[in-house]
Order: structure tokens, then sequence, then C-alpha cells
């Protein structure tokens, strides 16, 4: 079984984050950065695929130099082998743009299932999943939280409001995973040394015959503006400070 | 953001940039590594330590290591993360790949340890006993005892411990009195009590492995007639499938003020004449073969003292930028100043301060230990191997004691950081001060490693060590005396380490001139003095290197005021860390070592009011 997992390179949850003063992005300095935690469940879900199954995990990403090191570490966890589509004129890519060109290197590769994150934790867009199955015109099953592979068939649990949905699906197919897929393994300390050895293939947008005119642009980033300081309701009964509460809320806070 | 555990730029700087890993890759046995394996390693190791091990600190604390039925348990909510921990390769990383390992360089190993010991020292007693004990049957086994054992306790699938102390045999191991019988197919059967034994009992592993000291019927009293034995708490069947229990009954656990998950058993061997232990090495070998696990515990104990109060050091700045409390004693009577954070009021600055300096300068000691054992393994030169296992002989008492006791008082500066808060279990700070305690005393005793320091190491090699070990800092010395804006904190550093290094001469003298017990009681401060002296010159050759990457940043930036540096430090994470590096050192320079050759003049005069007073005039 050929199987594909697209990762994206993120700060990590607890880095501090600025924004430029130009507005242009964000400040990279002193960031940490990790593999997209929705990707792991992708990574995790592929290694046992495998593991059951047999056969091999291609792991994918595009993004800058500091990228391989997220490739690095699902080699690490147990893949075989990589790809890193590495363009400057990739760096900031829309969703559509990403998509075609993790599209483009997939498509040159067998994939008999394919896996993404539901969404990155850094833009948060949640599209490139979706964009990926129509370019390669294979179905897909998003935000997955349990998977079966048996029969060239997967069935896939989705969870909607109030319910779920147990969707079944030809292969090769596009699964986006979500939190309670899986839980990730560690990369083990032999992991990480074999890593090293492992292949990763460098790819740029004109190896692979992309177009890399962005469809949306980022205009302009702003930090969320300071919380105001909490506000302690006066009065001395319960029933005064309720009515209190409520004038601020109607009148202040106009949340009702 | 820090992780609350450790300074992560803090171990990059001391592995990368100030003590230099890339000079290991060059030796053939870490022909694997590069630094972005190091920097992967890290990473790894960071996340299991902050995602594993440190949810189990305070869970762990409070179920405590359990004792029913004459069986030991430790806190359930280690069960998962042990094998987790033992998965991913980390008991056994710096052991050869043959045996499991990754030949981790033991610096690493310093590192990710740290950050281990940070996350939960209790937790990480038991893969580092197992740890230690599978390496005796390692070097010393026979190749049936390694196939038995040995295996299996790298992949931590059994535990292992290390029993020497005894109701009657405590820092005097030498006085035990567990004997050992031959049996008429040359192995030998254990009677004998061991109390305090870390991880002596536990429901981690399915078998625990004990190396036992004990004295053959016959052999002489004294260290000189200790052997040491293979004992497992359930025989092995010669396929090396679990067979009869070994008579080897766990009397109870301790309760102890802290590292309470670590299970601190007494254990009964050959309570029923049946428990039968393998010989390790020679016979009367024990003492040899044990110092090699001992030296290998007392760097681990000195790194747990550091890590612990790096977690507490951290816990303290954090906490110390949020708690608003006081305004500025500088706005004086203004009624309207405002209350601030209390990491603005210069008392609390001063104590971060001095958990900072001093938390480096053990940091940087032991990581330099730790790479001085990679060079004394892996070099290709003789010279190089010998001159730093010299550093190590040296360095071991040093590490164990000097971390542990700065540590300490680390943790309890912390909590005075916290106020009443820092006292009250709702804040980990009062765990880690409970936790670290115990790291001054376990695998001998601080006063016992200042003994062996100033009786064994000194004199060492004719004296070599130590006389090598100095050439290094007289050449820091020397070379930042050349920076301007170190020059008057290198005179200071100088200053100490002349009045140091005339201390061992002047021990000789004590002794020739009839007053050994000038020497003996004086132990503890020469080694105090010497941690001083050490982390005074590791904080040097830091901040050197330091101000060197610091004038690039500002050059690079156009930074050429002070208003400009210190508005480019408020943005730029690297800045600020030089800035704090080259702080830490200098705070040191000016505030600990001038207390230096005062405290040598103290030794130097030879006093000893504390053996001369009467027994009887210490207490009414
Ligand atoms: C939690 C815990 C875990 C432990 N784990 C282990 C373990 O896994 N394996 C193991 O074998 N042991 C273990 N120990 C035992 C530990 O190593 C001993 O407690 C320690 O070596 C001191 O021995 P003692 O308690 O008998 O104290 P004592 O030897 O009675 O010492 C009491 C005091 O006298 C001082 N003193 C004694 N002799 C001298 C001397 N010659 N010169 C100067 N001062 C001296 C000591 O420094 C100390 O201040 C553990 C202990 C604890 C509390």
């Amino acid at each position: 079984m050929n199987i594909v997992v697209c990762v994206k390179q993120v700060p990590d949850t607890e880095a501090l984050i600025k924004v430029k003063a130009d507005g242009s992005g964000i400040d990279e300095g002193g960031i940490k950065w990790v593999m997209n935690p929705y990707d792991e469940f992708g990574v995790e879900e592929a290694l046992k695929l495998k593991e059951k199954n047999g056969g091999d995990v291609t792991i994918v990403s595009v993004g800058p130099a500091r990228a391989l090191e997220t490739i690095r570490t699902a080699l690490a966890m147990g893949a075989e082998k990589g790809i890193h589509i590495n363009d400057p004129a990739l760096e900031g890519a829309d969703a559509y743009t990403t998509a075609s060109a993790l599209a483009a290197a997939i498509k040159e590769i067998p994939h008999d299932i394919v896996f993404c994150g539901m969404r990155a934790i850094d833009d948060d867009a949640g599209q490139v999943g979706s964009i990926l199955a129509e370019l390669l015109g294979i179905p897909q099953v998003t935000v997955v939280t349990k998977l079966e592979v048996a029969d060239g068939k997967a069935t896939a649990v989705k969870a909607i409001e109030g319910a779920q949905l147990v969707i079944e699906t030809s292969l090769p197919c596009v699964i986006t995973a979500a939190k309670g897929l899986n839980e990730p393994r560690y990369a083990s300390l032999p992991g990480i040394m074999k890593a090293k050895k492992k292949p990763v293939d460098v790819k740029d947008a004109a190896a692979l015959g992309i177009s890399v005119a962005a469809k949306a642009k980022i205009v302009k980033m702003m930090p969320p503006p300071e919380r105001a300081p909490g506000k302690i309701v006066g009065g001395e009964e319960a029933a005064e400070k309720a009515a209190q509460l409520v004038k601020l809320l109607r009148e202040e806070a106009k949340v009702i | 953001m820090s992780n609350l555990l450790v300074n992560t730029r803090d171990q990059k700087f001391l592995i990368y940039e100030q003590i230099g890993i890339e000079k290991l890759f060059a030796f053939d046995r870490f022909a694997d590594y590069s630094q972005d394996v190091v920097d992967m390693v890290l990473s790894e190791a960071e996340k299991m330590a902050v995602e594993v091990i440190a949810p189990t600190l305070e869970e762990g604390d409070k179920e405590g290591a359990q004792f029913k039925d004459g069986k030991a348990y430790a806190p359930s909510c280690y069960q998962e993360p042990f094998k987790k921990y033992c998965e991913a390769g980390w008991l056994c990383a710096s052991e050869e790949p043959e045996v499991g390992g990754q030949n981790l360089p033991v610096m690493l190993r310093t590192a990710v340890g740290e950050l281990f010991a940070a996350a939960n020292m209790s937790f990480t007693m038991y893969p580092g006993l197992t740890h230690g004990a599978a390496n005796l049957v390692k070097v010393h086994g026979t190749e049936e005892q390694k196939n038995k054992y040995m295996y299996k306790m790298f992949a931590g699938e059994w535990g292992g411990t290390m029993c020497l102390t005894e109701p009657g045999a405590g820092s005097d191991v030498g006085a035990l009195r567990t004997s050992a019988k031959r049996l008429p197919d040359g192995r030998f059967s254990i009677t004998g009590t061991k109390c305090f034994i870390s991880s002596g009992d536990h429901d981690l592993t399915e078998n625990i492995v004990h190396p036992v000291l004990a004295r053959i019927e016959g052999d002489p009293p004294g260290t000189k007639g200790i052997s040491i034995f293979v004992v497992p708490k359930i025989r092995v069947n010669d396929d090396g499938s679990l067979g009869e229990p070994n008579d080897v009954v766990t009397g109870n656990i301790e309760h102890k003020m802290g590292i309470k998950g670590s299970a601190t058993a007494t254990l009964n061997f050959g309570e029923n004449g049946n428990c039968i232990g393998e010989l390790l090495g020679g016979e009367r070998e024990g003492m040899k073969i044990m110092f090699q696990m001992m030296n290998e515990a007392r760097l681990d104990v000195g790194l747990q003292g550091q890590a612990v109060a790096s977690a507490a050091f951290e816990h303290a700045v954090a906490y110390s930028k949020e708690r608003i409390q006081s305004k500025s004693a500088l706005a004086g009577k203004d009624p309207n100043a405002e209350a601030l954070p209390i990491i603005n009021h210069p008392p609390v600055r001063r104590m971060l301060m001095w958990m900072k300096a001093y938390l480096e300068g053990i940091r940087a000691l032991n990581y330099f230990t730790g790479f001085s054992i990679d060079v004394s393994h892996a070099s290709s030169s003789e010279e190089e191997r010998n001159k730093y296992g010299g550093y190590v002989e040296i360095m071991t008492p040093i590490c164990k004691a000097f971390s542990s006791d700065r540590g300490v008082e680390i943790c309890s500066k912390a909590m005075d950081v916290y106020g009443g808060y820092g006292f009250c279990q709702e804040y980990p700070v009062e765990q880690y001060m409970r936790d670290c305690k115990i790291t001054q005393i376990y695998e001998g005793t601080n006063q016992i490693q200042a003994l062996d320091l100033i009786g064994r190491k000194l004199g060492q090699n004719g004296g070599m060590n130590i006389m090598s070990l100095f050439e290094e800092i007289s050449a820091t010395i020397s070379r930042v005396k050349e920076r301007e804006n170190l020059r008057s904190y290198a005179a200071k550093l100088e200053e100490a380490y002349n009045s140091v290094a005339e201390l061992p001469m002047k021990f000789i003298e004590f002794f020739k001139s009839g007053k050994p017990a000038a020497t003996i009681q004086n132990a503890e401060p020469f080694l105090a003095v010497m941690g001083d002296l050490l982390c005074g010159w590791l904080l040097l050759q830091g901040a050197d290197i330091a101000l060197e990457k610091l004038d690039a940043i500002y050059k690079e930036a156009g930074a050429d005021t002070v208003e400009k540096q210190k508005a480019l430090a408020e943005n730029n994470t690297e800045a600020a860390f030089y800035e704090g590096k080259i702080a830490s050192a200098k705070f040191f320079a000016s505030e600990i070592l001038p207390t230096v050759r005062t405290r040598c003049e103290i030794v130097k005069a030879g006093e000893i009011i504390p053996v001369e007073i009467a027994e009887v005039s210490f207490a009414y």
C-alpha cells in the first residue's frame, strides 16, 4: 500500500507570535517550529496502516529550508521517504497554490491513500486537503476521527454537529485527520538516527511544472486588539449586583 | 516561550557555542551525529519531557509509591510514560548499537537527562538505576550474564538497582554485613538486609535485577573484602523465561519528604536461605566494580539537583512577571503609584539574578563533565583521553555536591520569590524543594564527596589532573583579559584562582605538621571554593563568546548606542539571550568570586574549633 502524508511546519502552539511592524507577516525570530498537530495524526494513521498492510509512507511538505526538520521528524517516526517542495516563490502561498504544488508532486508517485491534517494551526484555513483531492480527481473524506481500510475501500467516521457520519469510499482517496483519530507516537532515538539516511527529494515549482501565481494575497496582518481590563461589579446585595451586571452586559458589552 | 523546565537556548549555547559538540563529531564513535541530528534529539526529548513526563509530577507525588501485601508499586501514572520512555530508546541512549543504544554523546545525554529530571526527578530514578545496573553487567558480566540480564534491562523490560546501603553501613560501605556463601555449582547463597534501595521493588517491570554488595564467607573485613553479585528478584531460566521467586522480600518502603514517586525499599535477601546470586567480575572486586555505577550515579544526582533547580527557576521567573504586588520603592510616597509585577522590585531581581548565574554555572559544569567523558572514551589521542579522563575524576565529586548544594538553594530562593504561595501545595516550587533535598544526601553525602575530592582526587595522577584543569582556567583568564569589556571580571577570576590554587599545598602542609584535622574539616569549604572557581571560569568563558555574538548582532542592526541596544534586545530574543549570559558572568564575578579569596584565607588559617570543642559543649 502506498501512503502519502502531507505535513506542514507551523509555529509551536506555545510560541509567542509577534506581527512584523510592517504587517507583512509574523516575526520568525525565536519561534520554535513544529509539525502541525493535525498532520501528526495523519502520519500516525499512515504508519499504522503500513504496519498492518505493508507498503511505504511518503511525506510531502511545502515550505522553506527549515521545513526539512518536520519531514525528518516524520521520517524519524517511521515514514520511508520525503519530498520537500522548496521554492521562494511558494513562501506564504495561498491554499490553492499549496494544494497545486502538493498535487503535482503526488501525481508523480503511486498513492492509494493521501492524508492531510484537517487544518493547519497557523492560518487555520482548512482548505488544502479538499482542493488537493479535487486536483487529484479522487474522493475525499474530511475531519475523520476513525478509519478502516480493507478490500480496496476506506470506511471513515466523520463527526458532524450532533451526529457521526460513516462514509465509505473507494481508493485512492484523501483523508483529512482530526483529533481523536489516534495518539501520535513519539519519534524514537533509533528512528532519529535512521531518519538522517532516508531519502528526501527536493523540488521547486519549475520541476513540478506549476504556476505560482497566487489567487489570494495577504494584505496586512494585525495582532488582535489588546483585551480591556476586567470590571468588578459593585453593590451590596446579590440582586443589586445582578441588576448591575445585566445593565453592563446590555449597555456596555452589548451582548444581550 | 519557556517550557517552564529548562532554558533550551542555554542548552544549545553550551552544546554548540561554548563547549562545542562538533569536536566530538570528528571521533569515529560519533560519526553518525551532526547538528541537525542533535537538534532533533533535543526537541524530541523536550517533547517527551513536557508532554509525557511532566504531567506525572504532581500526581506521582500525591499518590506516591505504595506498599501493599508485601509488594511495592510505582505511582500508577508512571506506567504509560515508562513504556513510552523506554520504547523511544532513552534508557540506553548512550550505549553501543549492539546492545540497543545509539552512541549518544554523554554531553547530549546530560542535556536530555536535564529535561527529563526537570520534568519529574522521581520518575527518572526507575530508568536511571536500570541503566546503571545494566551497564555493570555490560562491562563486568560474562557472555551468559549479558544474554540473561543485560539486553532486557537496556530495553526497560526488567528493572535494576544498586544495593549498597545497610542499616549499619551507610557512608561506611565497608561495614556491610550481607554475606555470600559458596554453593557447589559456583553460585552463591546471599543473606542480608539492604535498606534505602531506590526502585528496589515496583510494578513497572516484571523482574528486577539487583547488583548486591556482599562479603564472601571468610573474606577480610572492610571494603577490600567486598564482592558484587547479580541477584534477580525472580530467577531466570536458561531459555530466558522467568522461573521461581528468588527469596528477595520487600520489607517496606520509606515514607519520605520528597521523591515520593520513587519507591525506596528495604530488601531482605535470603530470609528463607533461598536467595541465589551470581558473582559479577572477580571475587573481592566488588567495590571497584560498583564504583563504575557510583560514578555514573553521582553525575546523575548532581544533574538531578541542577535540573530540579532549573524547573524551579523557570517557574519563579514566570511567576515574578505575573504577580503584582507593591509599588516601586523608588516611587517614594506617591500614593498614586501603581503596584508592579514583583520582578520590578530590586530584591526580587537580585534573587533571580543569583539563581540564574549559579544555575547556568552548574549547568555548564555538568555539560563540560559530560563532554569530558566523551573525549576520554572516544578520542583517538591517548594523551587527550587521559587528560579528559582526569577532569572527569576531579569533577565527579564537585558536580555531585556543588550542583546539589546550589540546586537546593536555588529551589529555596524560588520559593522566596513566590512568597507565601510558594510554601503552599498549589504551586510546584514546594515539591521542587522537597524533591531536590535528597540530592545532597544520597549517592554519598556531600560531606563524603568533599572527602573524596581532597583525599583521593586532588593527589591523583601525581596532582597532574588538577594541574591541567588549572591550566585551562588560566588560559581563559589570559584570553578574556584581552577583552576590554570583560577585563575587570577576568581579574576577579584570576584573584580567586590564585587563592584556590594555593590550597592543595596547604593541605599537605597541615598533614605534615600533624594537623590532619585542619585538612579534613576543610574539605567542604574547599569543594565549595572549587565549585565557585569552576562556575566563574565557565561563565566567563561563555560571556566571552556571547559578547562576540552580541557585537555582531548589534553591528548588523546598526545598534550603536546603549538605548538602541536595549530596544533591540526587547524584540530580538537572541540579543536578549546573549545579554543575559554576559550579565550572569558579570554578576558572578562581581558578587561571588570576590568571596573566594577570604574563604581561602579562612581555610589556610587552619582553625579547628569544631574539632576542639568538647562534645558535651554542643548542646545543653
Ligand atoms: C531516598 C533515598 C534513596 C536511596 N537510594 C539508595 C540506593 O538506591 N542504593 C543504596 O545503596 N543506597 C541508597 N540510599 C542510601 C544513601 O546513599 C545513604 O543514606 C547515604 O549514603 C548516607 O548513609 P546513612 O544514611 O547511613 O548516613 P550516615 O552514614 O549515618 O551519615 C550521617 C551523617 O554523618 C556524616 N558522615 C558519616 N561518615 C562520615 C565520614 N567518614 N566523614 C564525614 N562525614 C561522615 C554524613 O555525611 C552525614 O552527614 C538512599 C537513601 C535515600 C534517603
